[in-house]
């Protein structure tokens, strides 16, 4: 390991922070962080990339008749810090005021990442075989034209101090790996991807079976050269555990952060109470599921991580708060207020968000199925908590016929307005899985989460596209 | 450079930046912050051995640091075959473009502040979220070829939200790309404003016809550069993954199309060399319909000058950034009709006025958008607004039925565009 860890700096933090409450701040907390990236990368058996990166810094915050003012350091240097502190007074002050107060938990805790084989501990020489393994195992057809391995690991140090007397640090571990290949007959061109992510450490990558992931991965790319066009209109869908993670995100979590509620920006503004799905559904967010990729002991304002319940059997039961969310609304923060790093702005943001389990089986889903489409993995999607819709691109999909599959087809994109898609959802699958990805808000300040769930059937408008 | 000699090539690139940014959430401002941000990026070979490695400026020990951490990295690394070295000095083959404002370099809080009272005072509808973001921003290439360079600019980046309130509430958004702190505050409130009540007027779309398309810059801007973009990528086309990838000198688009990378003019990543020390020119990529170039950078071999680290929209950490191939600037060139001569001009369509999320598949040009406010065309009029429904096409097929090209032209991101129509796509609703 190279240079400090973000807890090396605690003094200065607590010198800042009383800085910040002598210069007039109502409450101020200082963070510092460092964070730590390997990342290899191959392409048709050639590294493409290899690289570590170190980046590191210091977030200031100040709180004053309701408004923050930040001062971001790129420096560990005293001065620099107490600078950034000043700057964050400086820059809360301003007309117009509000005696909103904010109710932080005084915490005292430091927390080591839960890993079993931390990525320090392993040779980077492993990290590159298991990526050219990857890469290998998909060499299985020559119409696979890019045969795509990589594996990351990050590692943050967090130390946090604030004028209620918290005293925190944590360290957060992300392994993944994945293959990708894209395959094409000269015409068309599809790819496929698989591969596991985390917050554990190295033993993702040993207990998986990368051959195996790598091969599929070819296998599944070269099959869906063979999809069909996917059909258009207002039809039933069966989606897969991560495209119903990516409607719990999409439809119903943005919707639910706190700040789109205080802004009435979101759709379930006043929704507590309300029905907003069928019975059948129940959802979460949780950023204290063991492993899973959203998963955090502390948000960036050092609030324990928790389980806040969004839906109960179709009932909307709350939101997911920051410090400022919480007080606005007058509730308990829920460990939501995250951001991308020390440079970038805390929002309301979502850990690990899924849809509950139900009482079928996938095959008796499909099987209960006249006419419909099953979903195979997601692209991507976006939220829309002013509307109340959603869009989710998925990467592939079945044409289910008669109970039976009848054939796969091409990438398209659902939409439709959330509730009505969660009210008419009448099945779930037993078995929950989540993915690991990457959400902003808006369009930047990327966290990692996780999204997932059952298979669950619901209608919802389906695009084919071109 | 000095503790990396005795490598085969080496080479640095450090990047700075002082950012301030201001936010307004629920129309009034929120936020402002300050950020000083640099780092260091080091690559090296040795033997057909690569290492590399960045670190962020936070302490003394920064750059042994990092020059430690890649020389374990080169250590590690397999012989690579693909790599033909780090970029070659050469002469600017053009001007220093104007990307360097003065009021962003040293602007305060305050110036801010006054310019976020001026966009709140001329929106009539709530503004739930909006930021602007401006920066002076200098980086530097050296390498031990002899590449020496230096940039500077400026960044000013706005994004804006816009609501009504009531039963049906509207959503409107407005973005700003650019260098200078041109942005005209009063202008984007009432585009807020006039963007919010459409959308709250929308009605759901049901059924499903084929019609053309009329693609606004704030729409098109994405398409073009995540299908255009990556077909004319000249690592898709290495690598076989580019639709275009046998297309040099054929027609690809319609014979109306003309697109131009020009790092010439006032542009977020204009500079007159890139992030590898490369120069950069004026390069044409579409010429009346005809393929013309791929972009490239120094991994791709025979660089075209767009090895870019840079973002359009972000200063912050651009040294952490492997270069990778950009369009530095990818313009359009403009026709003679307004917005309401082709809404004139089109039959049967759709003008888009907000997707989503707008953007095309990079293999396979398709798309599939989630309309959130979209405008009804029947013989040259426009006949109710719409939303909730799926505009799908193929944007590497739409290039070549192209009905109209506006004379808007705006900057997004990397690219400057127009409105343009489309003829072909297909909407589907409930």
């Amino acid at each position: 390991m190279t240079g400090q860890r973000a807890d090396d700096y605690q003094d200065v933090l607590e010198s800042a922070v009383g800085h910040m409450q002598d210069m007039g701040a109502e409450f101020s907390d200082a963070r510092s962080q460092t964070i730590r990236v390997t990342g290899v990368s191959s392409m048709n058996g050639e590294l493409r990339q290899l690289v570590e990166k170190a980046t590191g810094g210091v977030c200031l915050r100040a709180w004053i008749g309701g408004r923050w003012g930040y001062g971001t350091a790129t420096s560990f240097d005293r001065a620099d810090i107490m600078s950034a502190a000043a700057s964050a007074v400086a820059n809360a002050r301003g007309d117009g005021k509000s005696d909103l107060h904010l109710e932080p938990a005084s915490v005292r805790r430091h927390i080591d990442a839960r890993v079993r084989i931390h990525p320090d501990s392993v040779d980077l020489s492993e990290k590159i075989s298991a990526v050219l393994d990857l890469d290998r195992a998909q060499a299985v057809d020559d119409r696979v034209i890019n045969r795509m391995g990589s594996y990351s690991e990050e590692i943050k140090d967090n130390c946090l101090v604030n004028s209620v007397g918290s005293d925190i640090s944590w360290q957060e571990v992300r392994t993944l790996c994945r293959a990708m290949s894209v395959a094409s007959d000269g015409q068309r061109m599809e790819r496929y991807y698989d591969g596991p992510d985390s917050t554990l450490g190295f033993e993702v990558v040993r207990d998986t079976d990368l051959e195996e992931v790598g091969r599929t991965t070819a296998e599944e790319a070269v099959a869906t050269l063979s999809a069909e066009r996917a059909p258009s209109g207002h039809m039933t869908v069966i989606s897969d555990p991560m495209v119903s993670g990516l409607l719990a995100h999409e439809a119903m979590g943005h919707a639910s952060e706190g700040d789109e509620i205080t802004k009435r920006r979101s759709f379930l503004t006043g929704a507590v109470g309300r029905r907003v799905a069928s019975d059948v559904v129940s959802m979460y967010d949780d950023g204290t599921v063991h492993g899973a990729h959203g998963s955090v002991p502390f948000d960036d304002e050092g609030t324990p991580s928790s389980r806040t319940q969004i839906i109960d059997h179709g009932e909307y039961t709350g939101y997911m708060h920051s410090l400022e969310t919480a007080s606005q609304l007058g509730c308990r923060p829920t460990g939501n207020g995250r951001s991308e790093n020390y440079g970038k702005r805390v929002w309301v943001r979502m850990t690990n968000t899924f849809f509950a389990p139900g009482e079928w089986d996938r095959d008796e889903l499909i099987a209960d199925t006249r006419d419909g489409i099953l979903c195979d993995k997601m692209v991507n999607g976006m939220e829309d908590p002013v509307g109340g819709c959603f869009e989710a691109k998925c990467l592939r999909g079945f044409r289910i016929r008669n109970g039976e599959i009848a054939g796969m087809v091409q990438s398209f994109t659902l939409t439709g307005r959330s509730v009505d898609i969660l009210t008419s959802a009448d099945a779930l699958s037993r078995e929950v899985v989540l993915d690991g990805g990457m959400c902003g808000k808006g369009i930047e300040d990327w966290v990692r989460v996780s999204s997932g769930g059952p298979y669950m059937r619901a209608r919802m408008i389906v695009g084919g596209g071109q | 450079m000095q503790a990396l000699s005795g490598y085969d090539q080496a080479e640095v690139y450090v990047s700075s930046a002082t950012v301030h940014t201001i936010y307004i959430d629920d129309s009034r401002i929120s936020n402002i912050e300050t950020k000083v941000d640099s780092g260091l990026m080091v690559r090296m070979s040795e033997d057909g051995r690569l290492g590399k490695a960045s670190v962020s400026l936070n302490r003394d020990s920064a750059v042994s640091d990092c020059v430690s951490m890649a020389r374990a990295v080169l250590r590690y690394s397999p012989v690579n075959g693909e790599f033909t070295g780090y970029a070659q000095p050469g002469q600017a083959r053009i001007a220093v473009p104007d990307v360097w404002d003065e009021r962003v370099e040293s602007v305060e809080p305050e110036d801010l502040r006054e310019i976020a009272k001026v966009l709140i005072d001329n929106c009539d509808v709530d503004i739930p979220r909006a930021q602007i973001r401006v920066s002076a921003n200098e980086g530097c290439t050296m390498n031990s070829n002899g590449v020496d360079v230096h940039h500077r600019s400026t960044l000013v980046y706005g994004h804006f939200t816009s609501m009504t309130v009531g039963d049906h509430p509207g959503e409107g958004m407005e973005t700003y790309h650019g260098t200078h702190l041109d942005l005209d505050p009063e202008w984007i409130g009432r585009e807020l404003t006039r963007k919010a009540r459409a959308a709250s007027v929308c009605r759901e779309f049901k059924g499903s016809e084929s019609l053309s398309m009329i693609l606004p810059p704030s729409e098109l801007g994405d398409m073009l550069t995540s299908s255009v973009g990556a077909a004319v990528d000249g690592e898709n086309r290495k690598y076989g993954r580019s639709m275009w990838r046998d297309s040099l000198g054929e027609r690809v688009a319609s014979e109306c199309l003309s697109i131009t990378d020009d790092p010439t003019v006032p542009a977020p990543l204009s500079c007159v060399f890139d992030d590898e020390g490369v120069p950069t020119e004026r390069r044409p990529l579409i010429e009346n319909g005809v393929l013309r170039g791929f972009l490239r950078d120094s991994f791709c071999g025979d660089s075209t000058g767009n090895g870019m680290r840079r973002s359009s929209v972000e200063a912050q950490g651009a040294y952490e950034r492997t270069p990778v191939i950009k369009p530095l600037n990818m313009v359009v060139a403009p026709g003679r009709m307004s917005r309401e001569d082709i809404v004139a001009e089109t039959d049967h369509g759709i003008l888009v006025e907000k997707f989503a999320w707008p953007e095309a598949d990079e293999l396979t040009g398709r798309f599939g958008l989630n309309v959130r406010c979209g405008y009804l065309i029947r013989r040259g009029e426009i006949v109710g607004t719409v939303n909730n429904a799926l505009l799908m096409g193929n944007m590497l097929d739409a290039v070549s039925n192209v009905e109209c090209i506006g004379d808007d032209v705006r900057q997004m991101g990397v690219v400057s565009v127009p409105t343009m129509s489309f003829s072909g796509a297909e909407l589907v609703g409930n």
